[in-house]
């Protein structure tokens, strides 16, 4: 009797941490496969890249997360990314809208905040007005876009300040500065959700808003927060990404919001809200670059990426959806 | 088989787990007569209506119809065998019209097309036979609910319907709202479609039917001429029970008042309800679905808003913009709908216990893994709580068990004031007896405790005092002692 109880105790271990650590499983395999048809896979130059690609998503990623994890949805992130962008290069340069080139960290902090104050409306419009978080951040999105290609006139802005090239160029112990960045913010927010009191009631906002408002939870306050912590990160992955590439275009971030939720749906995050642990999102969007990133390495077309990206997330999704199937 | 009768139900049984809802009911329905059914809150009606009109499947027993046997299902095999039913909440399609409505699953075709002249003139028809004032082309939305819940009579009739169901039709009504009702119930008995009428209002009952049948607790209790009976003796039909269940109430020295209500008025809600609290007691409010007792606790507590009045806690006034500013001054709510409202279902047994003070598992402001351990091992173990482990998702816990994770997560929160909304529904025996003997050791530690209850032998059996509402009012008070069903179920209609 001892013996079968150890047996299947062992099993529901094992099960839980296959469910918790499946990215990681599905990274090593996909490495496995992968350096069997590519000599250069494994070497560190093409990790490097891995992880530099990987990092101004998950920073975004980490946004798209924390609002997935109260129950909600943001269509804006990439586009507020874009719009943050464009406005930090112009002050930076001095160009368009700025009449003389500002110093490049102020710039940055201004962009961060205007991107953390679009977060700001979506939360607005979705906590207190009542609009489906869908609707808000569509209508958000479109705005945003409109208004960066108004200040740029659709034009890209190349050659930043070297001041901000560290960031996304940089390098500290031969680690890149945005990986540093990533992981940063992921340890922190990994941290704060799980260990602390305002962590555990954005879970119980996201896994039932009833029951935490029944508790005494301000669910609109927490609906808010997530989406100003996710416009900041948008604007802070925007900063990281126009360092990484020197320059900013209207393509910027561009459908960043889907990469996001398709990563942190592969790691772990629940569609329906409340559930999920935010590194698995990290992990989820590093799967995602490899993916594609072994893909060109076969030789598979590029065109064929967003036929497999849909997959990918289809898959993702019915896991999901099939492992929660209890909820009411 | 009787020609007489156009429905005979024989020893119908429905169970659910836990639960038998309906055990052998049997009685027999009249050819063109009006007849009640009546019962309390958890009696069965609904249920049995439920079969009848082919949502449920019985387990056993069977409906016969004009003679013949009939099984359902489908509630498209009820409607066509001449069932149909008229529900407590209105289910017409707002932006459409009359006509629309009253023919929405029944459209009149004519060469393939739709056939609205025709449609709209039988619409007239009915509409004139029964004398009402309606324009059929009137969109539904535009209605008062009155006039809807004839457009939804309308269009159960429609179908060639033999039988009428109508479930509580006149809970949401105006007294002259009632009279162009109760005159088109009596014009469709008269133009021969049967009617089974439910209803709590008593005095409809003796108004307009000529047989009831009286339900309870799943049982057929009687099938009478109304004519043979007087209110009194339909009360203690319907409530006539032994308490044989143990209400293991002690009777704890009852303190000062610590709560006041006074004249709480929130338009078409509540009507003026004053009453108040004394620390240690067991308060109970009763009355029927409807009569306004939860809106009532949700007012005080400042999930809504009242139009005036006052709230005392303590000696001193207080009105809550929120529900946490009520928690924060001690208040404690265990909601009705205990899934939904009172635990987040997919976090763990522990992490729901913690949920409403999280303070206490804080260390340094981090939360701390072992003292939500040793707090939730400690509830689980003091309310017996059934689970695998602390780590289990709550939502696979059974009722009983989910009510007391609930409940150990407002003892934790060690509010003054806890408030119960119907906190035994739907639990089996063992755990309300448990539910109840917790109750008990609360006001012992000198704790008040709030009971919203339908279940009258729980109300009896637990509380020092009971206010009854009905329909937004306070229509009586009781002490224990001169506390009786009957007196209760008096006040509730």
């Amino acid at each position: 009797m001892a013996e079968t109880m150890r047996h299947s105790s062992i099993r529901k271990v094992a099960k839980l941490m296959i469910k918790e650590y499946m990215v990681i499983i599905g990274i090593i395999l996909l490495s496995i496969v992968f350096s069997l048809s590519s000599p250069y896979f494994l070497t560190w130059d093409n990790w490097k890249n891995i992880l530099l690609q990987s990092s101004t998503v998950a920073i975004v990623a980490l946004g798209q997360a924390i609002i997935l994890l109260t129950g909600n949805f943001d269509l804006s992130l990439g586009r507020n990314l874009c719009l943050a962008s464009c406005v930090g290069a112009l002050l930076m340069k001095g160009q368009g809208i700025a009449t003389v080139a500002w110093n490049p960290w102020l710039a940055a902090i201004i962009m961060i905040c205007l991107a953390a104050f679009v977060g700001l409306c979506n939360g607005l419009l979705t906590a207190y007005v009542g609009l489906p978080a869908f609707i808000a951040t569509l209508g958000t999105q479109y705005i945003c876009y409109g208004v960066a290609k108004l200040i740029t006139s659709a034009t890209p802005i190349p050659k930043l300040p070297d001041a901000i090239g560290f960031l996304g160029r940089g390098f500290l112990l031969s680690i890149p500065v945005s990986v540093i960045i990533m992981l940063g913010l992921y340890a922190f927010a990994q941290f704060f959700s799980i260990k602390t009191r305002m962590g555990r009631n954005l879970y119980a906002v996201g896994g039932s808003k009833e029951a935490a408002f029944f508790t005494g939870i301000n669910v609109k306050k927490y609906t808010l927060f997530a989406f100003v912590i996710a416009g900041t990160l948008a604007g802070i992955g925007g900063l990281v990404l126009m360092s990484r590439l020197n320059s900013v275009s209207l393509s910027n971030g561009q459908n960043y919001e889907f990469d996001a939720v398709i990563g942190s749906i592969i790691g772990g995050i629940s569609l329906a809200g409340g559930k999920g642990k935010l590194i698995g999102t990290m992990l989820g969007v590093i799967f995602l670059i490899t993916l594609f990133n072994g893909m060109s390495q076969i030789g598979i077309d590029p065109f064929i990426q967003d036929v497999l990206k849909g997959f990918v997330l289809v898959i993702a999704i019915t896991i999901d959806v099939l492992s929660n199937k209890k909820r009411t | 088989m009787n020609n007489d009768y156009i429905l005979e139900i024989k020893e119908i049984s429905k169970s659910f787990p836990g639960v038998k809802a309906l055990d052998a009911v049997t009685f027999n329905v009249e050819r063109g007569t009006i007849h009640a059914l009546v019962g309390e809150n958890g009696a069965g009606k609904s249920t049995l209506i439920k079969v009848l009109s082919g949502i449920y499947h019985a387990e056993s027993g069977d409906i016969a119809i004009d003679g013949k046997a009939c099984r359902f299902s489908v509630p498209s095999d009820a409607r066509a065998a001449g069932i149909s039913v008229v529900h407590q909440e209105i289910k017409l399609a707002e932006p459409l019209s009359v006509a629309e409505n009253m023919f929405l699953g029944n459209v009149i075709v004519k060469h393939g097309l739709v056939d609205w002249k025709t449609m709209r003139a039988k619409a007239q028809e009915i509409i004139n036979e029964l004398g009402i004032d309606i324009d059929v082309n009137q969109a539904v939305s535009t209605l008062t609910i009155a006039k809807k819940q004839i457009v939804e009579i309308m269009h159960a009739i429609n179908h060639d319907s033999k039988i009428l169901i109508m479930d509580e039709p006149s809970a949401t009504l105006t007294d002259h709202e009632l009279k162009i009702l109760f005159s088109i119930v009596k014009k469709l008995r008269d133009k021969g479609i049967t009617i089974i009428y439910i209803s709590h209002r008593l005095e409809e009952v003796f108004e307009l039917s000529s047989a009831t049948t009286v339900l309870r607790d799943g049982c057929h209790v009687a099938t009478l001429p109304t004519s043979s009976l007087t209110k009194e003796k339909l009360i203690s039909l319907m409530v006539g029970r032994e308490l044989g269940q143990e209400y293991p109430k002690e009777i704890i020295p009852i303190g000062e008042t610590i709560l006041e209500v006074h004249n709480l008025v929130r338009k078409k809600i509540l009507n003026d309800i004053s009453f108040d609290v004394k620390k240690g007691e067991v308060f109970g409010i009763s009355g029927l679905v409807g009569a306004g007792r939860t809106e009532l606790i949700r007012t005080i507590l400042g999930i809504d808003h009242y139009d005036s009045g006052e709230v005392i806690l303590k000696g001193k006034k207080v009105y809550y913009k929120n529900f946490h500013e009520a928690i924060n001054d001690g208040f404690g709510l265990i909601p009705e709908d205990r899934k939904l409202q009172g635990l987040i279902q997919v976090m763990d047994v522990k992490k729901n216990i913690c949920l409403a003070n999280m303070g206490k598992v804080l260390l340094n402001g981090i939360i701390n893994r072992s003292l939500e351990k040793k707090y939730a091992e400690e509830y689980v173990k003091k309310l017996s709580i059934a689970t695998p482990s602390i780590n289990s998702e709550v939502q696979y816990l059974s009722g009983g068990n989910q009510q007391k994770v609930v409940i150990a997560k407002w003892l934790m929160r060690e509010s003054e004031i806890l408030i119960l909304d119907e906190p035994t529904r739907g639990i089996d025996v063992g755990a309300k007896t448990e539910i109840y003997r917790l109750i008990n050791q609360l006001v012992k530690s000198g704790k008040t405790v709030i009971i919203i209850s339908s279940e009258m032998p729980e109300i009896i059996g637990m509380c020092d005092r009971i206010m009854i509402m009905h329909e937004g009012r306070k229509t009586g008070e009781l002490m224990r002692n001169d506390v009786t069903q009957e007196r209760i179920m008096a006040a509730c209609v």
